[in-house]
């Protein structure tokens, strides 16, 4: 444990419950449901049945004329393009011309209420003329006749092709001892959220309009409002409520909440827009369905010479952060490890099916699962212990990868003999009876993207503002979203750490664009290590101003004080010292209240070839997961009993945290593993609902050992790096590699249910192949 | 327009009259008509068990409960878990252990843990897993929320 | 979500209940538990203008070891240490039904006559819209296996194949008074798959039968699923039998979960009486309800995994119950 770090920090590195969770457990937590406005209508959302098909006519003339209907609007009305990523704006708040997929947003209308709404909608004539169907990623490369978007390349539907080529793979192969391939399958996996989506939205008669959302991205959702509604930024108000999770799927700026903006624009009244959990599915952004063939080289002694990676993803109708998806699906296997050569090539194909997007790991899970799985494979070719063959490669601190990706700190070796020594590795692999196995998976994933989304270059990602006022509390600006994640919670933590207040003087405001200072939000796993930066330097601005007032109160010099509970005091006197609120009534005179501002701006890193910057970050994360499995050979139902999950976050700020984020990405890592799936026929999404999309039980979690061995980074604040999506991507190469373990054989198709167990056992026996005598 | 059954339903304890046509489903009545937004919309179809009250004492999806059914019943949801400013035994292991990340299944969870250690003051870890299969979590992988219910039979008043 | 403006009937006797019936005949559902009627309406299947609740039935709620009425909460028979001890195959079928919160509501009725399920039915109305609807609901062709006869719904209820290996029977009242039939005779077996009972307009289940014999029998119910808990079967497999000595005197195997409705094997199992089970027989047996079963691709899991399953299932809970010591 810590126990050696603890006194260092008062409330840093320790278990802090969140400061909402009274809240929560109370019902007294705000969502955007859970407000009402003067006067709200209702908003619902016409969805496109055909896959493909271009739009002739859009009649609304029947449903604006029923009783109760306020506006009814259709895509001509705000055409102006949008999307996360400033290169590839495609959306639009309400198709126009042309709709691409089933569930797509062809028309909007606000009503009295849900049923006058719903009624409205089935009043609205649409003519269209149907267009081919493209379903599958595999297809539609080449040119073909009807797009989904104009600008595929090539007249085709690939939407991004990366080609990438670092040193010399093939002379790497050739020169290669042992080579080991992976040739994969992976169904689309979604969020599945609890809460879902929904915004409110009010125009009121002074110009504005106030915007409230279920988003994790405040700050690109009031971009895009500015953007297709033509109103200036600063005439738009974000606010966002509480968030009942996200894992990514409220990232994008979303077509419902221009829609429901463009509503109140119409009707001058508030509205709001709550979906029913079938459209949560279909709005989707999720992980992309993906075919992915990785082929890795090595010498005798098991150095790794080469990766050669291909990759097909699936983007479904629109772009969203496809372009980066498309790198992630590369670069994201240039590490844990030292590789000498790399290729890559990724294309990510538009379909008719629902947009996918950013997941937790985003871009990084499908492809570790591949590499990780070849080098499971690797290892038994070369004999090698599957540890042994990992620590061999493990990237050194302060490294360049062949992309130029700076590495800074890295624990991964020791995560290595944490996850061995703990696992029980040397008496289990390839020991257990048949049926039972372990295996080994390891991760590594960015600690927030070094490059930033923004339309404005070189502006800080991340501002602080903390207000100490007259009442002795201090309050913390920042348009950070807490999505559930607890960076609510790391704020008020890191600020009464730095100032030295206990933690109930400390309130996080809430998200309000008004009020807050742009961050630019919960994705790429950013928050913890830039917010936590710009939080400490704002902290120790104002800690220095109490500082300052305190050796005006005592004579002390500043370099003689030092900061204690609730007071600062003479470092070699501590009896000598002032309160904090003397010293807050000194520093605040003629001033008022005392405001200080920390930023951060990620450093310059990465190298200036095309694509360069995708993947880089200003540190990152590191795994290594030992599974172990039981499966049930006539059935082919398993269960996985225990992971052991060494994990380098560096130091970890809130203990409690970190282990709720391990818990829950393992949790999804092995959903996607052994059941979700979004299982299409055709066109056709098969199981909206939470019934037929299939989380994980309690049942099925297996018991977690955190490991939390890294070493403080040297740029983290307190030496942290993230903690919140790096934790998933190591599960299911674990798992998998388990299950050769215990059964012999491989799965190369996701997820991994029990029938597709069976067929490989079936498949293994064919072949004449026993494994441990069975 | 015929005037509607109004039904007399105890919410947390307190009377309630309130005008319900016979197709009002519960969760509506509780969030639209009454304002008790604590009970959670996820899904509205008796899946994600946010919606959870007790009805009668008893864990109810009011997501799929008629108003109507509930007329001259009495309704705990989780404002009225706890009487007063302090946390129920329950609530308060929650925010201990960490058992809340988004929070949006945290009610539904709640009512569930409470009404188990009500009746089974001394619940297994097996116990506790089959009486929360019905609340779906996405954030904490039910981990904490197992322990905190755990940690609360000691502290509860068995 | 919200559902269509209905009238609600709420009679208090199970005579006011039919004659409620008689009147509304075919324009009303009856609503026990609503946690399977209410989902479905939501999602306007088969919505009908009346409502006829149960739950004000004092004389549907009773329930002894002998007879247990409709709308007993299955929560209820999960909770009774004596269901357990008695019919085994019974509490086992309570508990893996869906979730507990949905067992709090639920009813033994209500999952007798639970609405069978498919990919194609159990959709929203813009699903199924886009599609065109199917047989089941608002169209006229099947989209499992494409026609326009037969509807290829799944059974997917619990108790009634646990409940046909325990010889239960069912108590109906109708205008013409109560009659009562062995379980699998409420089944329809050979219709279009959209008429699932043979129940007449008006008639209402009031309560399960089980007889003597049934507290003597070693029985089982084995549920396949994706997870532990929700999920609804893909296959459930119930067995019962009475050992004397090294014989067979009684054998009934029961699945639900694959067809349009739960099945029994009186041809397959009767022929097994008076012989001893031993492993080549009991997979014999196993292998001739493999055999006999004909899931269609409307699940979660694929078809033939299900039907191998089968096997797997009844091998496995013959074996156990033939094993089982301290029982008859």
């Amino acid at each position: 444990m810590d126990a050696a770090q603890r006194p260092e920090h008062r409330l840093i590195g320790g278990s802090i419950p969140y400061i909402e969770g009274p809240l929560k457990v109370s019902g007294r937590t705000e969502y955007t449901d859970d407000l009402k406005r003067p006067g709200m209508l209702v908003g619902r959302l016409l969805r496109a049945p055909w896959a493909h098909a271009k739009l002739l006519r859009v009649d609304v003339t029947k449903a604006r004329e029923m009783p109760g209907v306020f506006a009814v609007l259709t895509g001509e009305r705000y055409p102006t393009p949008f999307g996360v990523l400033p290169i590839t704006k495609d959306e639009t708040a309400i198709a126009v011309d042309r709709s691409r997929y089933i569930g797509d947003v062809i028309a909007a209308v606000a009503a009295q209420d849900e049923l006058t709404a719903e009624r409205a909608l089935a009043a609205v004539e649409v003519q269209v003329e149907a267009l081919p169907e493209y379903t599958d990623p595999r297809m539609g490369r080449t040119r073909v006749d009807a797009p989904i978007h104009e600008k595929g390349l090539n007249h085709s539907n690939i939407q991004k092709e990366v080609v990438q080529h670092f040193g010399d793979v093939d002379a790497a192969f050739r020169s290669a001892a042992a080579t080991a391939r992976v040739r994969a399958s992976f169904a689309g996996v979604t969020h599945a959220f609890t809460e879902p989506q929904c915004t409110i939205a009010e125009a009121t008669p002074d110009g504005r309009l106030t915007v409230w959302s279920s988003t994790q991205v405040p700050h690109y959702l009031h971009r895009s409002l500015s953007e297709v509604l033509g109103l200036p930024m600063h005439r738009i108000r974000v606010i966002k409520p509480e968030v009942g999770g996200g894992f990514g799927g409220k990232s994008d700026p979303l077509p419902h909440e221009i829609a429901c903006a463009a509503l109140a624009l119409e009707t001058g009244r508030p509205v709001k827009i709550l979906f029913d959990r079938d459209e949560v599915f279909y709005t989707n952004h999720g992980r992309h369905p993906t075919f992915n063939d990785v082929q890795i080289a090595a010498d005798a002694e098991g150095h790794l010479l080469g990766y050669d990676i291909e990759a097909v993803i699936e983007g479904g109708a629109w772009s969203s952060f496809g372009t980066v998806t498309t790198y992630y699906n590369g670069v994201m296997a240039m590490g844990p490890y030292r590789l000498p050569n790399f290729r890559y090539k990724g294309q990510r194909v538009f379909t008719n099916r629902p947009p996918s997007g950013a997941m937790r790991a985003h871009g990084g899970t499908n492809i570790r699962y591949s590499v990780e799985v070849a080098l499971d494979q690797l290892a038994e070719t070369l004999k090698l212990d599957p540890f042994d063959l990992r620590a061999r490669n493990a990237l050194p601190p302060n490294s360049t990868t062949i992309n130029e990706f700076r590495i800074t700190s890295t624990s991964f070796l020791k995560c290595l003999s944490a996850a061995r020594d703990r696992s029980g590795w040397a008496e289990k692999w390839g020991r257990l009876p048949y049926g039972q196995g372990v295996g080994l998976g390891c991760g590594f994933y960015i600690s927030g993207s070094n490059s930033p989304i923004h339309f404005t270059p070189k502006m800080p990602q991340c501002t602080v503002h903390l207000k100490a006022d007259m009442d002795g509390g201090i309050t913390v600006h920042c348009m950070q979203a807490d999505i559930g994640q607890g960076s609510n919670t790391l704020l008020a933590a890191i600020v009464a750490e730095v100032v030295g207040v206990s933690l109930d003087r400390v309130h996080v405001s809430p998200v309000d664009s008004d009020v807050t200072p742009v961050d630019i939000g919960s994705y790429s796993s950013r928050v913890t290590f830039m917010m936590g930066n710009a939080a400490r330097k704002a902290a120790e601005a104002l800690r220095d101003r109490l500082l300052e007032a305190t050796h005006q109160l005592t004579g002390y010099p500043r370099d003689a004080l030092r900061v204690g509970v609730e007071r600062y005091e003479v470092e070699h006197r501590p009896e000598v010292g002032v309160s904090y609120m003397e010293a807050l009534q000194q520093a605040m005179q003629g001033t008022g209240a005392l405001q200080s501002t920390g930023a951060y701006t990620s450093p310059p890193v990465g190298g200036t070839f095309k694509g360069a910057r995708a993947g880089t970050a200003p540190a990152y994360s590191f795994a290594a997961y030992v599974a172990q499995v039981s499966v049930d050979e006539e059935t082919g139902s398993y269960g996985v009993e225990k992971v052991w999950a060494a994990f380098d976050c560096g130091r970890p700020l809130n203990r409690l945290a970190v282990e709720g984020q391990i818990h829950g990405s393992i949790h999804m890592g092995l959903g996607q593993l052994m059941g979700e799936s979004m299982d299409y026929r055709g066109s056709r999404l098969m199981n909206p609902s939470l019934l037929d999309y299939k989380i994980l039980m309690p049942q099925q979690m297996p018991e977690v050992e955190c490991l939390l061995v890294g070493d403080a980074d040297p740029e983290g604040p307190f030496g942290a790096k993230e903690a919140g999506e790096g934790p998933l991507v190591a599960t299911l190469p674990a798992v998998a590699n388990a299950l050769y373990d215990a059964v012999g054989v491989r799965f190369y198709d996701l997820p991994i249910t029990p029938d597709r167990v069976l067929k490989g056992i079936d498949r293994r026996r064919a072949e004449g192949r026993s494994w441990k005598g069975h | 327009m015929t005037a509607q059954p109004v039904l007399r339903i105890r919410i947390n304890g307190h009377p309630v009259d309130v005008p319900a046509p016979p197709e009002r489903i519960l969760l509506d009545l509780l969030r639209e008509d009454l304002n008790l937004t604590g009970t959670k919309r996820g899904c509205d179809l008796g899946t994600c068990g946010c919606c959870t009250v007790l009805l009668d004492g008893r864990p109810t999806l009011s997501c799929l409960t008629l108003a109507a059914m509930a007329d001259g019943r009495a309704v705990t949801t989780v404002e009225g878990v706890s009487s007063g400013p302090a946390l129920h035994p329950v609530q308060q292991s929650f925010v201990d252990h960490g058992a809340t990340q988004c929070g949006f299944c945290t009610p539904g969870f709640v009512m569930t843990a409470v009404a188990l250690l009500r009746d089974h003051p001394h619940a297994s870890r097996e116990q506790v897993m089959d009486a929360i299969s019905g609340n779906l979590c996405r954030c904490t992988g039910y981990t904490k929320i197992v322990e905190a219910i755990l940690a609360a039979r000691a502290a509860g008043p068995a | 979500m919200h559902l269509d403006p209905f009238e609600l009937h709420r009679p208090e006797t199970i005579a006011e209940t039919l004659a409620l019936a008689g009147r509304l005949a075919p324009a009303f559902d009856y609503l026990a538990g609503g946690t399977d009627l209410l989902p479905n309406y939501k999602m306007h299947l088969n919505v009908r203008p009346h409502l006829i609740a149960l739950d004000r039935v004092s004389e549907l709620q009773e329930y002894t070891l002998d007879r247990i009425g409709a709308m007993v909460r299955l929560a209820d028979l999960d909770r009774d240490p004596e269901i357990g001890r008695h019919y085994p195959a019974l509490a086992e079928a309570v508990h893996g039904i869906a979730t507990p919160l949905v067992r709090a509501s639920g009813t033994v009725g209500g999952n007798l006559l639970v609405e069978t399920r498919c990919f194609f039915f159990n959709q929203s109305y813009f699903w199924r819209a886009s599609l065109g609807f199917c047989l089941k609901a608002d169209g006229d062709r099947c989209h499992v296996v494409p026609q326009k006869e037969k509807c290829y719904a799944t059974f997917s209820g619990d108790l009634a194949p646990s409940l046909m290996v325990l010889g239960a029977s069912v108590e109906i009242a109708g205008p013409d008074g109560v009659r009562t039939i062995p379980l699998d005779a409420m089944y329809e077996a050979d219709g279009d798959g959209i008429r699932r009972v043979r129940l007449r307009p008006g008639e209402l289940v009031v309560a399960v039968h089980l007889p003597p014999a049934a507290q003597h029998l070693r029985s089982t119910y084995r549920k396949l699923r994706a997870r532990p808990s929700y999920d609804f079967p893909e296959l459930g497999v119930a067995v019962s039998l009475r050992r004397d000595g090294d014989r067979l005197a009684a054998l009934d195997v029961a699945v639900g979960g694959l067809e349009t409705y739960p099945r029994r094997f009186p041809a397959i199992t009767e022929p097994a009486l008076g012989q001893g089970l031993d492993p080549e027989r009991i997979g014999a047996l196993a292998q001739a309800i493999q055999a006999a079963v004909r899931p269609v691709h409307n699940t979660a899991y694929p078809p033939d995994y299900r039907k191998r399953m089968t096997g797997v299932f009844v091998r496995r809970a013959l074996t156990d119950l033939w094993d089982r010591r301290g029982a008859s």
